[in-house]
Order: C-alpha cells, then structure tokens, then sequence
C-alpha cells in the first residue's frame, strides 16, 4: 500500500517552467479522472485494491488520477497516496455496511467542487453496492461529464430487494456513456439486470500483482498435505460447505491439514467441527489476514480451496494459483472463466462433489504427478496484470471521451422510454431538480471563485516531474 | 506587484499589503471590505420593519424597545467578535511567527510561535463547509519529537484569501525560513 | 463496432478471461445469454384447484361472518345465551367426535393425548371463562362503544389477514389472538354475565377448534372438504341475510371474489411471469449440513 504523506501540498515554485518538455511525448489524449465509490482504504477488500491499482497504472500512463470516498473515521479531508494519488475522504454520512446514504442531492456540492477544481473530464463510479457511486454519476451526468461504471458483484432476480436494487441500477446506468465488467457472466448479468444494450459494456477482468504472490516450496510440510482456504467467513463464501467439507476428509486422510484465513460471523461453524472432531492441530484458523500476509500463508499449502456460491471474478483463486498452489473451486458466476482447466478443478457447490474434487487433487499430490509451483506460478503471472487492465480502461476513457454526454431534455426523454413510466417519472423529476440545484450552487460559488487544484499526476503533475528531476540529478 | 487584485473564496475582493522591514523581518496583512452602511441600514431596517408589524397587531410598545436594544447589541457584537477588518502575520526570521487579528471595533488579538516550535509553513487543503479550499498553515513540532508534526495552525482564518494570494505570501514567508 | 476496430473473425469467441482474444473488450458474441435459463421448475397452477384452495380462505371469512350475525343475534335478544351455550356443546361434542374417529383413521402412532387431558383442559377453560366473564363484561364499560366496534372490526380484520391457511392447526398465535381480543371486545357490549360467557366459548369453537377439524377433514377427506367449505360460505351469507341483506351481499361478493375470481386472475397473470435464472445466480446448498453426523 505503501506510504502515506501528509496532506501538505507544497506550492508550485515554477508553475510554468517544466510543463513543455512533458507535452511533446504524449502519444494520445490524457484524461482526468475521477474514481468515485465508498470503498476504500483503509476499508479492505476487492474493489478497493481494484481502484488502488488501476490508479496506480493510470498514474504511471500520464492520466491525472483522483479518488473521491466518504471520510472513515477521522480520515477525512484530502489525503495523498503513493505517487500523488490524491483522495479525498469527503464527510457523508454512513447508513450501513460503509455504504453512505443516499438523498441524491446532499453530495452535490462537494462532488462538484471535487469535479470543477480538479477539471475533471471522466467520471468512473465502483460497484453497485456504493451509494456514493450512483450519486456521483447521477450529478456528472447532470454537470455534462462523462461517465463510467465499474460492476463488482453478481446479484440474483428473485426476490423483493434485487427487484428493487435491480432498478435503481437501470435508472443510474441508463444513461452512463460505458460500463465495465469483470466477467463474462458478470457482463451477462448486468445487462440484464440494467437492460442495457451490451454493445456499451466491456469485460475487463480483475487482476493480480504477481510479484506479491511468488511460489515458495521451502516453507512447505512435505510429510503432510495443507489445504489454504482464504474468504471471509460468511455465508456466500460457501464456509457452511467448507463445515461439511473438513469432517469428511480429515476422516479419510490423518495427514490432512486445513489453514484457515479469515473471520466473519460463519467462524462458528468452524469451530463447532472442529471442537466436535477433536481437530484442533489440524484445522487452524487465522482469523482476518491482511493483504501483505496472505502471501505468508499461501505458501504453506498445497491445494487451495474456495467454495464460494457467487463470485463475479475471484481474485483469491488466482492468487492461490499464483503462489504454485492446486486450486479446487465450485463452478459457480464467473469462476470457470478464470484459470484455464489445467490450473483448477471445478466442482459443483456441494459438500459431495467438492470431497470428490479434492480427492483426486490429494491423490494427485501424493503421486507426485502435479506441475511445479514454479511452473504453475510461471503460467499464471502474465494472464492478468494491472497494466493490461489499464490499457484497456485507457481505450475506454478514449472512446468515452468521444461521446456525448445527454443533455438534460434528451436525458429525461431517455429516463422515462428507459426506465418504466412511474420510476422513470420520478427520477427524470429528480434530475430535474438535480440541475436546478447546479444552477443555483453555481450561482452561488461559481467556478470562477474556485481554484484549480494543483495537479500532483496527469501531463502536468507536479509529482512526477519533481521525480523526473530527482533522476536526473542523480543520472 | 501591489496593485494584483486578490478576491477571498466568496469572491469578495480583499488586499494584500506585503512590508518588508528588513531581510528578515516581514509583514503581511490581509484587508477585507470595511462593514458596508448599506448592509447595516438593511439588516437594521428588516429587523424594525418586523418588529413594527408585531407591535401592529399586539399593540405593545416592548416590542419595538426589544428591537431598538437587538439592533445595538447585534451591530457591537458583529464588529466586535465577528468582523474582522483585517489579519496580519509577521514573520521575524530569528524569533518566530506573530498572527494577528484586528476586529472592526478596534479589538485585536495576537499570538505568537516561536521558532523553535515551527516545522514549517504550508499550503493545504480542507474541506469547508460545502466547499474544498486551500488555506495557508504553520505546521508546529514538540521540541521533544523534531520529525513529528504537533499540531496545525491554520492563517487567515477569517478572511480566508484564494490560492494566488496564499502562495504569494508562501513564497515569502519560504524565502525567510530558509535563510534561517 | 468496439475501440479496437473489426475483429478478424478466423478464431471462435470463448468465454474465458484468461486467453487473449483478438475481439474488442466490449465485444458481443452469438453466444451471449445462451445460459440464461427462464421459468425454470416453475409450477403450473390449473383454475379448479386453485378454487378448491382458496375455499379455506372463503370458509374462513365466512366463520368471521356468522360470529358476527350471532353477536348481532345476541344483542337484540333474539337468541337467549342458554340455547347458544347448548348448541355449542353439541356442536362441540359432535366435532370431537369426527375429530377422533378421523385421526383414528391416521393413527400415526404417538399419540400423547388421552380424552382426560383434552376434558381436563376443557374444563379449565370454560370454569374459568365463566368466573371471569362478569369482570370481562364490565372490562370496556369506560370506552366508548365506537371505539370497541372500531376495535373489533380491525382486530377480526387481523385474524383474517395472519391466518396461516396452508397450516391452520394450529392456529397462528397472532390470528387466534386478534380473534378473541376481537370477541372480548364485542362479548362485553352484550346485556349480561351469561351472554360473555356463551359469546367467549363460541369465539372459542370458532376461531380455536374449527380450524383444527377443517384442517383433518382436509387432509383426509378433500372430496368432503369442498362441500364442507361451501356449506359455511352458504350458512355464513344466510345468517347475515336475516339480519342485515346488505351486509349478506357484500360477503357474498367478496366470497365470490376471493374463491373465483382471484385464482382466475392467478392463473391469467402466470403466463407474464418472467423468472430469470443463469449463473449468476447464488447456488443453493442442498444437502443436510448436520455437522453432527458420526457422533
């Protein structure tokens, strides 16, 4: 994650000198833009690292790069990361599961100022659990910016609350220029979820950094087989199967070992098998890893395991991979798609076919007849990187850039053919009064009065070029 | 240089008087717009006109007293613990940092830092209110952690000058520390 | 149509994210969606059956409504509580006597109820009904009487709308509560001690035990069951008739429109049902995960 500056911007002392050189060897159009979502650090998880990262390479390919959140605890302000990602921790209130409330007007104002003082030109709002992502679209579309939308998670159509969610997610994507997807079955699901034209939604998949996730056999226990499982501990990670999973092979296997990472409200399960089978020395459980540890317990293991019921991508097998590790999976959401057949045994999502699964691998194991973890780890590394994942947002952004954000009477004309007559009424009202509000903010404090921010990445970084000329003064 | 036109965060113009009493001796005062009579006739004004029409339906001659002594009280404690009339810092390159504050009635109040205690002077950002600016502050060390930032103190609190005006005085203000 | 321009479509789309594909990020292929699976396992409902169903949801307005025309009856005086309390015990008796030979046909085996317990328990009831029914009678003397009609009307409303029609035996705790609140409520707006008392115990058999029996004869007998049904919508529209034909034919539309015009509109309305299902969907986990297993 690395370090973490103080929010002190030094002011520029030649503004004006060192901008030329940078110019004359940009190959195409730099973009600004905004990442806009509720997660992210020090809140822990896969679209916080996915935001963190991409940034990161969009930083490194001359964008300017800022991340809007709401304030965690006393962070808040503005904050600068490693190589001057700048976020800003605006104070909005958290309703639930660090999801910000949404009244759709209240954040207007400070998402504005953020927009107009950074001269944002792309908007790209994460997942569809945040709040603050729908809002932050709804008013970029209202401040002709142009939008895009990055989808996490899969979700179901069957009952009350996806009805609901299900809708709100069509009114916000209706009118965004682009959305992105992890998978193939996640794209599937979101253009049905938001009955979108598929043309305008790109799958994208998450990816790994390699280099944290190295393979090393030395700090196996070869006279006994490790089985790594690393979710969190809640239902949808499948942790009732796994409760089915570890009696049923301890069993059969003395030499069986399971290393457990993670916590949640299922750990019960867990503990309850383990305190009925009397398998406290083979079955540990870790509690909650941070990022930099999963490494650490990764490679104690032979086999990996996630027995997850819905995942739109799942970093975790491919970490596991990474590490040289066999990965035994259910084959449920966008999981096949991952690791190609001769990396992962897919299983279906019961206790019967995932006992089976294993059996195999362990037999495997014990044979000998398994690759490498250096060449497991070798064929894993280059599938996904995040600077693939930035190259192609990059065509993205460009191809977004081209578009034209709707203007107000075409967006409403579109909410209401789009999104039903009653929905679509009372949210054309709303992006009504959402520009009325703009009118008067800007009559307010009008752009004029605000100051540009001083750019720390993008063409004109002042980051950067302090970097650059600390290279050359060490060349 | 002295004629560039500085507006606060409103847009509302202030200046900027930079005085320079030797090498390392300087002074910079920020001046808002003195307390407009117009704004005072209308705030008084609405406040009597209210105050006449409670006393035209309740007939009781209190309200309209009440409204003469809110008036007076309110205008003294506008100028008195509200408006400022302009802040000033004074930077003393071997000593250390005095911040004052002078309100329209004349009322002032001043602190000082000295040396020792200051880390350094900066630009940054803050959200305030519904609005991010940037604000000028002097960041203070315990003299026990050199490394460490105490505490912030933020400048021009009150009439909160716009970037260019701040990194003017920044400048400056860079120029002093670091001949020290 | 993507960014990356036309593909060059020599080598086959796959769903995979691991290869790279010479196709744009945004690309759509024939085979998206192929997954998607609509209406599965869905169940067909047939209009007759449905009916047949919704009977128990019929008898049971029409139980509301003949408690009510007795209440009415016993008000005016035109039905003295001694015929009403004996009706009711031979009404009771006879019912427990169809209950018992019903579930002798059953006789699953543990059967921990003897006739002492049931008798015991009976007896408990009706002494103490009957002890208390002076203090029930004068219970809302303070409270207006509108607002005891107003009470009771929702409270009936309630017992019908909690009612757990798939499983009526027993009834719901909150059903058979709003029920009798409802019946404590109207029981102690009638002239005397007797009449609460004979009120009660006929709320009793009404709400209580009935559900109980028409649940059995359901499950033994659906042929019966149907008649059953059709002979208390018939009794309740009748009762209420002689007492007030405004009333009589507000219930017999509302009958007529839960028994059949309802399951038509459920049956019309299943043709639109549109159920998506692909996977993207959480799997289910089927199997019993007794982590007790093997003790």
């Amino acid at each position: 994650m690395g370090q973490r500056r103080r929010s002190a911007v030094k002011a520029p002392s030649s503004p004006s000198v060192s901008a030329a050189g940078e110019v004359a060897r940009v190959p195409h159009k730099k973009h600004k833009i905004c990442m806009v979502s509720d997660f992210f650090y020090p809140n822990m998880g896969g679209v916080e690292s996915h935001i963190y990262q991409l940034s990161q390479c969009l930083i490194e390919k001359g964008h300017k790069v800022v991340i809007a959140t709401h304030a965690y605890g006393r962070r808040k302000g503005v904050r600068y990361l490693t190589n001057g990602l700048k976020v800003y921790y605006l104070p909005l209130q958290v309703m639930y599961n660090q999801s910000t409330s949404t009244t759709v007007f209240h954040s207007l104002p400070l998402l504005r100022c953020v927009f107009v003082r950074e001269g944002i030109t792309v908007v790209h709002a994460h997942s569809s659990f945040s709040a603050m992502a729908h809002d932050a679209l709804f008013h970029a579309k209202t401040m002709g910016l142009n939008t895009v939308f990055t989808d996490h998670s899969l979700f179901g159509f069957a009952d009350v609350s996806s009805v609901l969610t299900n809708k709100l997610l069509t009114v916000s994507l209706c009118d965004t220029n682009h959305i992105v997807c992890v998978s193939y079955t996640s794209k599937e699901n979101t253009v049905l979820r938001a009955a979108l034209n598929p043309e305008i939604v790109s799958v994208i998949p998450n990816a790994v950094d390699p280099t944290d996730f190295t393979p090393d056999p030395s700090q196996r226990q070869d006279d006994t087989i490790t089985i790594v499982v690393i979710s969190r501990l809640v239902y949808r990670k499948g942790t009732d199967l796994l409760g089915g999973i570890i009696p049923e092979l301890c069993l059969k296997h003395p030499d069986l070992h399971f290393l457990i990472g993670g916590e949640g409200p299922k750990r019960i399960v867990l503990e309850e098998v383990r305190e009925k089978y009397q398998l406290h020395d083979r079955v540990r459980l870790l509690g909650a890893l941070e990022h930099k540890d999963v490494r650490g317990v990764l490679v104690q293991g032979h086999i990996f395991l996630n027995t997850s019921l819905t995942e739109a991508f799942c970093m975790a097998i491919v970490e596991g991979a990474s590490c040289g590790l066999q990965v035994v999976s259910t084959r449920v959401g966008g999981i096949p798609e991952v690791l190609p057949d001769d990396l992962i045994t897919l299983c279906e999502p019961t206790v019967r076919s995932l006992c089976a699964g294993l059996e195999t691998v362990i037999a495997k194991q014990r044979s000998g007849s398994v690759p490498s973890p250096a060449s497991i780890h070798a064929k894993v590394r280059n599938l996904y990187t995040w600077r693939n994942v930035a190259e192609r947002t990059e065509k993205v952004y460009d191809r977004v850039a081209g578009e034209e954000v709707l203007p107000l009477d075409r967006r409403l004309q579109r909410l209401r053919t789009h999104c039903g007559p009653v929905a679509g009424s009372i949210f054309a009202l709303f992006a009504v009064m959402d520009f009325l509000f703009v009118l008067l903010l800007q009559w307010l404090v009008p752009d004029r009065f605000m100051d540009m921010a001083v750019d720390a990445t993008g063409p004109q970084g002042l980051w950067r070029q302090e970097k650059s000329r600390k290279d050359s003064a060490i060349n | 240089m002295e004629d560039e036109t500085y507006t606060d965060i409103n847009g509302k113009a202030i200046s900027l008087d930079c005085q320079s009493h030797s090498g390392l001796c300087r002074e910079f005062t920020v001046s808002s717009a003195k307390v407009s009579i117009g704004k005072v006739m209308v705030y008084t004004c609405s406040v009597w006109l209210f105050a006449y029409a409670v006393f035209f339906f309740t007939q009781n001659t209190a309200v309209l007293s009440c409204a003469i002594l809110i008036t007076l009280v309110g205008m003294m404690f506008h100028i008195h613990f509200v408006k400022v009339d302009h802040e000033s810092l004074l930077v003393i390159g071997s000593l250390g940092i005095q911040v004052s504050s002078s309100y329209a009635s004349g009322r002032e109040t001043t602190t000082f830092i000295e040396m020792s205690r200051i880390k350094d002077i900066v630009i940054n950002e803050a959200i305030y209110m519904h609005q991010i600016i940037y604000y000028l502050c002097v960041l203070l060390k315990d003299p026990s952690e050199p490394n460490a930032v105490s505490s912030v103190v933020p400048l021009f609190q009150n009439s909160k000058p716009r970037l260019n005006c701040l990194v003017k005085v920044y400048k400056s203000c860079q120029e002093i520390l670091s001949k020290c | 149509m993507g960014p990356d321009g036309a593909p060059g479509p020599s080598v086959p789309w796959q769903k995979v994210l691991w290869e790279r594909q010479p196709f744009p990020d945004n690309y759509v292929d024939q085979r998206f969606l192929e997954e998607l699976r609509r209406n599965e396992g869905i169940r067909q409902y047939r209009y007759w059956t449905v009916v047949k169903e919704a009977g128990f949801v019929g008898q049971q307005l029409s139980c509301v409504a003949i408690f009510i025309s007795l209440w009415l009856y016993m008000e005016q005086g035109l039905l003295s509580p001694e015929t009403l309390l004996w009706s009711s015990l031979v009404c009771a008796l006879l019912g427990y006597g169809l209950y018992q030979s019903l579930s002798s046909q059953v006789e699953s085996g543990c059967e921990p109820r003897t006739r002492l317990a049931d008798l015991q328990s009976a007896a408990i009831f009706l002494s103490f009904t009957f002890g208390f029914s002076p203090v029930l009678k004068t219970l809302t003397e303070s409270v207006s009487t509108d607002t005891v009609y107003a009470m009771s009307a929702i409270m009936l409303l309630a017992h019908l709308v909690s009612f757990p029609y798939t499983h009526p035996s027993p009834p719901g705790s909150l059903s058979l509560n709003a029920a009798l609140f409802a019946s404590v409520c109207l029981a102690s707006r009638l002239p005397g001690a007797l009449h609460t008392f004979a009120m009660l115990s006929c709320a009793l058999m009404v709400f209580a035990l009935w559900p109980c029996l028409l649940q059995r004869v359901r499950d033994i007998a659906p042929t019966h069951f149907t008649g059953v049904c059709l002979g208390v919508c018939v009794g309740g529209v009748g009762g209420l008739g002689l007492q007030s034909p405004g009333g009589a034919v507000l219930l017999a539309l509302a009958l007529g429109s839960v028994t059949l015009l309802c399951p038509l509109l459920l049956v019309r309305l299943q043709r639109h049902k549109d159920n998506i299902q692909g996977p993207w969907d959480e799997a289910e986990i089927h199997e019993d995960l007794d982590h007790g297993r093997g003790t």
